[in-house]
């Protein structure tokens, strides 16, 4: 990192920092606090849409992974699409209507105040969970990236989250993320020029596309049915679609982002935008890592990406036959790479097909050398399994890109960071102020009172996110199953929610005893099976509705309460 | 009102083409470039 480099990071951050509280200021009443006054237009909510659900991993593991595995990840977002319709023709009409501030309290209007406290239990739960983990995640790798002291990434970008989403509530978060969207587009497109126009002056953009696909990087569909896949246009379409439906229509960070609408009309186009958008921009991102993936066939990689790890096995004895075998496959996958590229521009077919076989028979080389290395680190005494896919386009950014580039890059990641926990940490204090304080503690405050709670609650939970993001090191490979632990939610939620919309004669019992149901069948998948996790909220969804169904013999509610527009 | 619901239609239409036209575009620089 250069002066340009942190020049451009600190002028990132501050304008989309001071932006947010610029636009932010009035906000002096909970309605203004918490819903915007319910005055947003519809870009500045679709880009927080994006930005809430663009954390930093996304760029980086997104990026890493199809360095590592290809772009099959794109298919996970084909269902997002068809989501944003079903819930703009439900969930947005329907929330409107209600007068709601969370999604939770629709429920105890549709069916009764314990199924509202149960599923309010669960999303606390479930974002609690993934709070500090959306902190730490990004930190760990910034911090050994730019060579900072433990935790400080963490805190830095912590503290200043915490200072704008309490200081501005919900406008000062949808009004930096409208920022952050537009630092987020200049600083990919720079990364992704960068990563072409750093390839030898021989090798021309179609060039480096056809070395990605040579390479099996460029998968972007891939049509095989297989349950235990995890990433196939058919788990992408459905499964996608059911785990869009849940983040989007059930978890209050994003329904939070669509309620501060000023109209049902805008609040739908920025869902609708959203599914426009979405596809094309993981499309990119992903694109990206294949680029990243082509710079290095003619810069030569480390064969690990994570510094720590390598410096562990680097004096051992048996590490120089790893390498020697790394750098041999390095020199002969270049080659193989040149000769397909000059036998592709001659036509001929023949030679084509013969360094297609070398260029693969060098990458598989390539590869095993990488896996003999994280055995070593293993014996060495290091983690085992140890995974540098986070690694490797920060590696790429810092160490190749030009001054000041590096720095967008950089902001890119630090505001993303930023953008996610201040969306999630406002969403944890608005359902901890509506559904728990307001609903259970104190009925009847003023409306001082309850600004005052918002802002002391917002404190908590920013206090909480960097607090547990230093916890979070001690965890050590369990973090991935925390992770998952939070996704397993999302099923019961989605159920109920369809309960609600659409199933009129099913009432507060069999919600209640439904989303129990639902999270069980859940649970069990997870735990009995090797079904892939995008197909756990299909199958809990179905057996909340069946359970739901089940005991509710023709009961009637309330008509307006579900009847969408 | 009815006519306005019309053009919601529409664009919920439009974005399910624009999906459809994604995932071809998709499928086919998959088959071209994948050997």
């Amino acid at each position: 990192m250069r002066p340009a480099d942190w020049l451009v990071l600190g002028a990132s951050l501050a304008l989309m920092v001071l932006y947010g509280l610029w636009r932010s200021r009035g906000s002096n009443s909970v309605h203004k606090y918490l819903l915007a006054g319910k005055t947003m237009p519809w870009y500045a909510m679709a880009l927080s849409i994006m930005a809430t659900q663009a954390s930093a991993v996304t760029f980086i593991s997104t990026t890493g992974q199809s360095y590592v595995d290809g772009m099959r990840f794109v298919q996970f977002y084909f269902g997002l699409p068809l989501a944003m319709i079903v819930l703009s023709m439900t969930a947005v009409p329907i929330f409107h209507r209600a007068r709601v501030y969370t999604a939770y309290e629709y429920l105890e209007q549709r069916f009764d105040a314990k199924t509202r406290a149960l599923v309010t239990v669960i999303f606390l739960i479930q974002r609690g969970l993934a709070l500090g983990i959306t902190l730490y995640a990004p930190a760990v790798v910034l911090t050994v990236i730019l060579g900072w002291p433990d935790h400080a990434a963490s805190v830095f970008m912590g503290v200043i989250a915490v200072l704008y989403t309490t200081l501005g509530g919900v406008k000062a978060v949808t009004w930096s993320h409208f920022q952050q969207m537009l630092i987020m587009t200049l600083g990919l497109a720079a990364a992704l020029v960068c990563a072409v126009a750093l390839l030898p002056s021989n090798v021309s953009f179609l060039d480096a596309v056809t070395l990605a696909g040579a390479a099996g990087r460029l998968n972007a569909v891939t049509t095989n049915v297989n349950w235990n896949d995890r990433y196939n246009l058919w788990s992408g379409l459905i499964g996608g679609m059911f785990l869009a439906l849940s983040y989007f229509g059930c978890d209050q960070s994003q329904v939070q982002r669509y309620l501060t609408g000023k109209s049902v009309a805008q609040s739908r186009l920025s869902l609708l935008f959203n599914g426009m958008a979405k596809v094309p921009m993981q499309f990119f991102i992903l694109f990206i890592g294949t680029m990243v993936f082509v710079f290095y066939v003619y810069q030569k990689p480390p064969v690990l990406f994570r510094p720590a790890e390598l410096e562990r096995i680097e004096g051992r004895a048996d590490f120089a036959p790893v390498a020697r075998r790394h750098d041999a496959a390095f020199e002969s996958r270049r080659a193989a790479a040149d000769r397909l590229i000059q036998a592709r521009r001659a036509g001929d077919r023949a030679l084509q097909q013969a360094s297609l076989e070398d260029y693969r028979q060098a990458q598989l080389e390539l590869e095993a050398a990488r896996r003999q290395s994280v055995a070593l680190v293993e014996k060495a005494g290091g983690p085992s399994g140890v995974n540098d896919t986070n690694y490797v386009f920060l590696t790429f950014v810092t160490h190749y890109l030009p001054a000041g580039l590096a720095g967008l890059v950089l902001a890119v990641i630090f505001g993303a960071t930023m953008s996610a926990i201040s969306a999630e940490m406002s969403a944890l204090a608005t359902v901890s102020m509506v559904d728990v304080y307001r609903r259970h503690f104190r009925k009847t405050g003023s409306d001082h009172h309850y600004l005052n709670v918002s802002r002391g609650l917002t404190l908590f939970w920013g206090c909480y996110a960097v607090l547990t993001a230093q916890l979070v090191k001690e965890l050590g490979s369990l973090v991935e199953t925390v992770n998952l632990l939070g996704s397993l939610f999302y099923g019961g939620m989605l159920g109920v929610f369809i309960l609600a919309f659409y199933f009129p004669r099913v009432g507060a019992r069999g919600a209640f005893y439904g989303v129990l149901a639902g999270e069980a069948a859940i649970f069990a998948c997870y735990r009995f099976t090797d079904v892939a996790f995008l197909w756990y909220n299909v199958i809990g969804c179905a057996v909340v509705i069946a359970t739901g169904l089940l005991l509710s013999p023709g009961q009637a509610v309330r008509p307006d309460l579900r009847r969408a527009g | 009102q009815p006519p306005v619901l019309g053009a919601w239609r529409r664009l919920y239409a439009a974005v399910l083409g624009w999906l459809l036209f994604l995932i071809v575009i998709f499928y086919l620089f998959t088959r071209r470039f994948t050997p």
